[in-house]
């Protein structure tokens, strides 16, 4: 068949597309196991983190045993709760929050009391905000303060308050003033969503 | 067709140093700015990029002769992607901690005009292993030229190399240095002193 005929170019293309797609079908189906159980294990340290569980291992398998034992998991709203358990008891509910970032959508977790008075931690699983800057949502300085916060105080739904404003509880970070607002935005959102549900249950 | 057309040394040199493609051929230029604010960021990227272009580039020159020329960008691309899908599915998989740093832009690796350009300029026109080296090379420069912006980045931003802490706390870290017009300023210094260099030699005769 001439190259220039009109038949010519559309078995091509359809024969190399054809070997393309195969050829990376089969490369994803055989690692979606190895990122599933990698996602899993970066998702279970997350939520052990949140609730203050000490990882000092990042062995998958350590990770779940210990991730087994004190927590629980729980579907609720199509979204997925973790649990602490602790001698068979409620310690507290980890929850997703979601919102809006500076450049992109922020996924992360929060926990909380059972009597809702206190948020026991934060952690963020996504965010596209400017390394360095906005980025820095991650770190620990900013993180730990919101460990064994006190939200029964707080009203209108306006759990996380910036210093120096009155009645502020947490610092926002220097250089990244519309990330932290983000920040406060979604955790105030979500948090104050996730206990008029539970209430009303 | 002469044998020294070909010569290995000749193409790794274009490549990295006579035609660097964000030097003198000014594409690739948009990766340049967006992920030189880290050292491995940028090394990963150079190293996917690298990989890319060297095997699109054989591939593309391997099917040339039955490729229809009005088709052969489609064909180009089709390549381009499935390369670049495989280095995201390996990231992935082995390299989760970078997958996630490097996010968007391993995809974009695409966009990246350093892997069309030299499919149209070279790899279309040429034999397989010389369009390998090209791409290879192509890869390497387009490398060297994201490590010595990001060095620079990284040391002023974090005070760091590769994330190892080079400078104390007595480092006041530059704002600057992390946000996208700091890799402008640190580019063009460097486009600058190439050029200067190339033109000393005679090599680039105006």
């Amino acid at each position: 068949m001439k190259k220039s005929s009109f038949l010519y170019p559309i078995i091509f293309m359809s024969l190399i597309t054809a070997i393309s797609v195969f050829a990376l079908a089969f490369l994803n189906e055989s690692t979606a196991e190895r990122v599933a159980t990698l996602q899993e294990t970066d998702l279970r340290t997350k939520i052990l983190y949140v609730f203050d569980i000490d990882v000092s291992t990042t062995d998958a398998n350590e990770i779940e045993k210990l991730f087994n034992e004190h927590v629980e998991e729980e579907i609720l709203d199509d979204s997925r709760i973790f649990i602490l358990k602790e001698n068979g008891e409620d310690k507290g509910y980890a929850f997703p929050v979601v919102g809006p970032g500076l450049w992109g959508q922020i996924n992360g977790y929060a926990a909380i009391s059972t009597d809702y008075n206190e948020l026991l931690g934060i952690v963020f699983i996504k965010h596209e905000e400017t390394p360095g800057l906005g980025g820095r949502i991650e770190e620990e300085q900013y993180l730990s303060q919101f460990r064994n916060l006190d939200l029964s105080s707080a009203s209108d739904g306006n759990f996380i308050i910036y210093r120096p404003a009155a009645n502020g509880n947490v610092d926002a970070i220097a250089g990244a003033t519309l990330t932290s607002n983000s920040v406060a935005k979604l955790l105030n959102e979500d948090i104050y969503g996730f206990i008029q549900g539970r209430k009303g249950e | 067709m002469k044998m020294s057309k070909y010569s290995p040394k000749k193409i790794m040199i274009n490549g990295i140093w006579d035609e660097n493609p964000v030097l003198k051929q000014l594409i690739g230029i948009c990766s340049t700015l967006a992920v030189t604010n880290n050292c491995m960021n940028s090394l990963i990227m150079g190293l996917g990029l690298t990989f890319v272009t060297g095997l699109s580039s054989f591939t593309i020159s391997l099917i040339r002769e039955f490729t229809p020329k009005h088709v052969r960008m489609m064909v180009q691309v089709l390549i381009i992607a499935v390369y670049v899908i495989i280095v995201d599915i390996y990231l992935r998989a082995f390299m989760p901690e970078l997958s996630k740093a490097l996010g968007p832009y391993v995809g974009l690796i695409i966009t990246n005009c350093i892997i069309m350009g030299r499919a149209e300029a070279y790899a279309q026109n040429n034999p397989p292993i010389p369009a390998l080296l090209d791409g290879v090379a192509n890869g390497i420069g387009y490398t060297l030229v994201l490590l010595a912006i990001a060095v620079v980045r990284e040391l002023l931003a974090f005070g760091s190399l590769f994330g190892v802490k080079l400078l104390g706390d007595w480092w006041t870290t530059w704002t600057i240095a992390i946000m996208p017009p700091s890799a402008f300023f640190l580019l063009a210094t460097l486009i600058w002193i190439a050029h200067n260099i190339q033109n000393k030699k005679g090599e680039v005769a105006k």
